[in-house]
């Protein structure tokens, strides 16, 4: 059990999941949705958080039945040794996601800021801070959650810019795409604001963890407002044309925002936007050790060093778009399975154990 | 000058003993009083004994009046503390704390430790390190007795404890720790009162000591105890329900738990309007912000991001920098350092010396340097301005700490420009997340988030709405007063 000094408030649930699911998708993601929905897209989006709100909604049953973390639902449902090693599986998927998510914003600083620099020494940094912070403990983890969408609320401000140059006319006519091209669309957004799978590694660290679940879906409605006002900003910013060649969107908005001292605005945005990665590594970092040490009795800081040793050698190795774009293939079909089939798989064996154990 | 006495006296066996610990002291006089009614031995430390308090009443009594035991003494000389004991080790301390020592020559086991302390302390003065302009206008001096004094006088509750001890091996320092009780939260009492004997320290010179081997994380810039030299403030916070440690020889308090807010709040802040005071507040912010950034940004612009800037700001820069041969980094770590320089010799030399080193070095070095194209004007502006607003910190301590940390920031912003000085901010985050007072997190009310505490951060609320006491102090009685009989509403022309 987790001693209630480590236990966060149930109102935090909204910041861990929140910005566990922003991160360097929203740099990018218009481009990937509008590929197959086009001007639509911003449906795709309300209609992919609207299965997140489901899947966060079955999440959050199942783990009030059995009142632990994932290692407790698997070990329910198939028993110790399978249920652990089905547990070591989702170890492997954080520590890809910690890999991955350092990985695309050291691509964002080559691309736009510093093509010379050094990923070694930079993951290096990143990651013994990531280290000095999960040694802290988890709440002072969820305090850069928190912080990560408390201090850049004012880039908020960059949204009104692109406005200025717009067409609202790019978003007409309305429902113009067949059915499969939506659903493809909705997958693909899914893909960016996955991340709330957390809430089944931290659920034991919430002080009443009941009480957080209409937080946990504030969160998500707040990061759905993020993305909706990129996209639908990107749309109406950008010509069909244009949207298909911009790899970075919301970057590529950004170099119009202009005030009296400061142009080239996004390389404000680019720095700032290391506080809101900082906390997606740390959290999957401290998921990663903190299932490690439940599972095999362990000290969780030797695992934290040694996961982030590991995380830093990979990132360190892959040295190009290709190899990045590979493995972020690998991980969006297996989050794509891990979501739409695993999690309701294991609601409805969840439900089924319960009803069975309720009889005896 | 009665050593002939002495020689031909035998000493009982416990003055005897006493008599040897102390001889080789000069200081140490002892005498035998043959005159007396009942004749009697007596020894103290000259240095530290009120010779008013002795010969006014303590030697007249025992003089003129026939005494049968130690006893008679406690119960004849007008004085409260007196104590009765065989023990030689206590009589060592006692002697050595300015008891003045009788032990009558009959057979008698026992002896009497008259306290007769003189007390060397100077006036009570105007606070200088946390000056205010309005206010009260006394400051702790270095007797722990005074200061409790104060403090009694402006809390004149039987709720108030004062808890005393010793630490020290060789110091031997009284450490008065204060609370309110029923309203202080007794952990954090007892987190106090542990730490504080736990101390296994030689030397105890000030609080400053204290401060630092009882805080939280020794090896954080940041101060985690708040210290003061204001009575009203120390009184303020005993009734919020914090506990304050007050050490002998020592005119700073401390005060815990804290939190960041709490050192960028001058207790001036109380004695003017609210909005005056919630504006310096949000100033004062402004300030630190300013004075941590303003320089690391310039040498990050400068070094990276030259884009950034709209092309009419860059032609002021370049040109002011058009004949400086210098790398931005090494001009800005030039002029910091000079700044840092002149605060050092002005706080080393005395006050009218230190005022002509300031203005004479700082307009003659910033000028020469400017002419000889070392830095730029405009640096020159911002370091000045960076400094200036550092020295808004009301507390002295604290506005060490922001002078330090920029240059961690300066050095980031010379590697990774913008993205070095988010990188050394998110550092800076993470380690104030880390830091505890007393257990108690550091950054509330900001995380964890408490509207209450809100109301008096920031900024500062009219006091009719700060009727809760703040959360993080954890205190048994939240309420300080009955909102509803401050805000009453009333209707117009009623």
């Amino acid at each position: 059990m987790v001693n209630d000094r480590f236990k966060i408030s149930p109102y935090l649930a909204l910041f861990v999941i929140s910005t566990n699911q922003i991160g360097v998708g929203v740099l990018g993601f218009q481009r990937i949705i509008a590929k197959s929905a086009g001007h639509d897209s911003w449906i795709a989006i309300i209609l992919a958080a609207l299965c997140v709100h489901f899947l966060l909604f079955i999440m959050y049953m199942m783990l009030k039945k059995t009142d632990g973390d994932i290692i407790n639902i698997h070990q329910n449902i198939f028993g110790k040794l399978i249920g652990n090693f089905l547990s070591n599986l989702f170890i492997v998927y954080l520590i890809v996601q910690t890999i991955l998510v350092l990985r695309t914003y050291l691509e964002v600083l080559q691309v736009w800021m510093f093509p010379e620099l050094n990923i070694w020494v930079f993951s290096f940094y990143f990651l013994g801070l990531a280290v000095y912070i999960i040694s802290g403990g988890f709440r002072v983890v969820v305090g850069i959650c928190f912080f990560s969408i408390v201090l850049p609320l004012y880039l908020w401000f960059s949204a009104a810019f692109p406005l200025e140059f717009s067409s609202f006319r790019n978003l007409l006519p309305i429902f113009d795409h067949s059915i499969k091209d939506m659903a493809l669309a909705t997958k693909d957004m899914t893909l960016s604001i996955i991340g709330f799978e957390i809430i089944l590694v931290f659920y034991p660290f919430i002080k009443n963890p009941e009480k957080s679940h209409k937080w946990a879906h504030f969160g998500v409605m707040y990061t759905t407002l993020v993305y909706l006002v990129m996209g639908v900003t990107a749309l109406i910013f950008f010509s069909p044309g244009q949207l298909e060649k911009t790899i970075w969107a919301t970057l590529s908005m950004w170099k119009i925002v202009q005030m009296p001292i400061v142009e080239r605005f996004e390389y404000i945005g680019i720095a700032s936007w290391m506080l809101v990665v900082l906390p997606n590594v740390c959290l999957s970092l401290w998921g990663a050790s903190r299932l490690l040490k439940k599972i095999y009795n362990v000290k969780q800081k030797y695992m934290l060093w040694a996961i982030a040793l590991f995380v830093l050698i990979i990132s360190g190795l892959l040295t190009n778009r290709k190899e990045i774009n590979v493995l972020n293939e690998i991980y969006s079909q297996v989050g794509f399975y891990f979501l739409y089939l695993y999690i309701p798989f294991l609601f409805i064996a969840t439900l089924i154990l319960y009803k069975v154990r309720n009889k005896e | 000058m009665f050593n002939w006495f002495q020689k031909k006296e035998k000493k009982p066996k416990l003055f005897e003993q006493v008599y040897n610990l102390f001889k080789k002291s000069s200081d140490f006089f002892n005498y035998y009083s043959s005159e007396a009614k009942t004749p009697f031995w007596v020894c103290y430390q000259t240095t530290i004994v009120d010779s008013k308090i002795l010969h006014e009443f303590i030697l007249p009594y025992l003089l003129y009046y026939p005494l049968e035991s130690a006893k008679d003494i406690q119960r004849i000389v007008p004085i409260e503390q007196i104590i009765v004991t065989d023990k030689i080790e206590e009589i060592r301390d006692k002697i050595l704390t300015g008891y003045v020592m009788v032990q009558l020559d009959k057979n008698d086991r026992y002896c009497a430790l008259i306290r007769s302390e003189l007390n060397e302390t100077r006036e009570v003065g105007i606070p200088e390190v946390e000056f205010s302009v309005v206010g009260p206008k006394e400051a702790f001096v270095e007797s722990l007795d005074t200061n409790l004094n104060i403090i009694r006088r402006r809390l004149p509750i039987h709720q108030l404890r004062v808890k005393e001890l010793t630490v020290g091996n060789l110091s031997k320092t009284k450490v008065a720790v204060l609370y309110v009780d029923q309203i202080a939260n007794k952990e954090n009492v007892q987190t106090v009162l542990q730490r504080i004997s736990d101390i296994d320290f030689d030397h105890i010179n000030d609080s400053s000591y204290i401060s630092e081997i009882i805080t939280d994380n020794q090896f954080s810039p940041f101060p985690q105890l708040l210290d003061t030299e204001r009575p009203d403030r120390v009184c303020s916070v005993l009734v919020e329900g914090k506990v304050a440690i007050i050490v002998d020889g020592s005119p700073h308090a401390l005060i815990g738990p804290t939190t960041l807010v709490e050192f960028f709040s001058s207790f001036e802040d109380y004695y003017i309007n609210w909005y005056l005071s919630s504006f310096f507040r949000l100033i004062r912010g402004f300030a630190v912000a300013f004075s941590i950034l303003v320089t690391p940004i310039y040498v990050a612009v400068l070094s990276f991001h030259y884009e950034l800037i709209p092309k009419d700001l860059m032609a002021t820069l370049i040109t002011s920098r058009r004949e400086v041969p210098l790398p931005p980094i090494l001009e800005a770590l030039f002029l910091e350092l000079t700044i840092e320089l002149l605060r050092e010799a002005g706080a080393r030399l005395p006050t009218k010396v230190g005022q002509t080193i300031g203005i004479v070095g700082g307009i003659v070095i910033g000028t020469a340097s400017v002419e000889a194209g070392l830095t730029s004007n405009v640096l020159l502006i911002i370091v000045a301005l960076a400094a200036l607003a550092s020295f808004t910190t009301p507390v002295y301590k604290m506005g060490n700490t922001i002078r330090l940390i920029r240059f961690p920031f300066l050095i980031f912003a010379d590697i990774w420009g913008l993205l070095g000085i988010v990188y050394c901010f998110s550092l800076m985050l993470a380690h104030l997340l880390r830091l505890t007072s007393l257990g108690r997190p550091f950054l509330e009310p900001i995380y964890p988030l408490r509207i209450n505490d809100l109301k008096d951060a920031f900024v500062r609320l009219p006091f009719s709405k700060l009727s809760k006491r703040p959360t993080y102090v954890q205190t048994n009685n939240r309420q300080r007063f009955n909102p509803k009989d401050a805000q009453e509403k009333k209707d117009i022309d009623e």
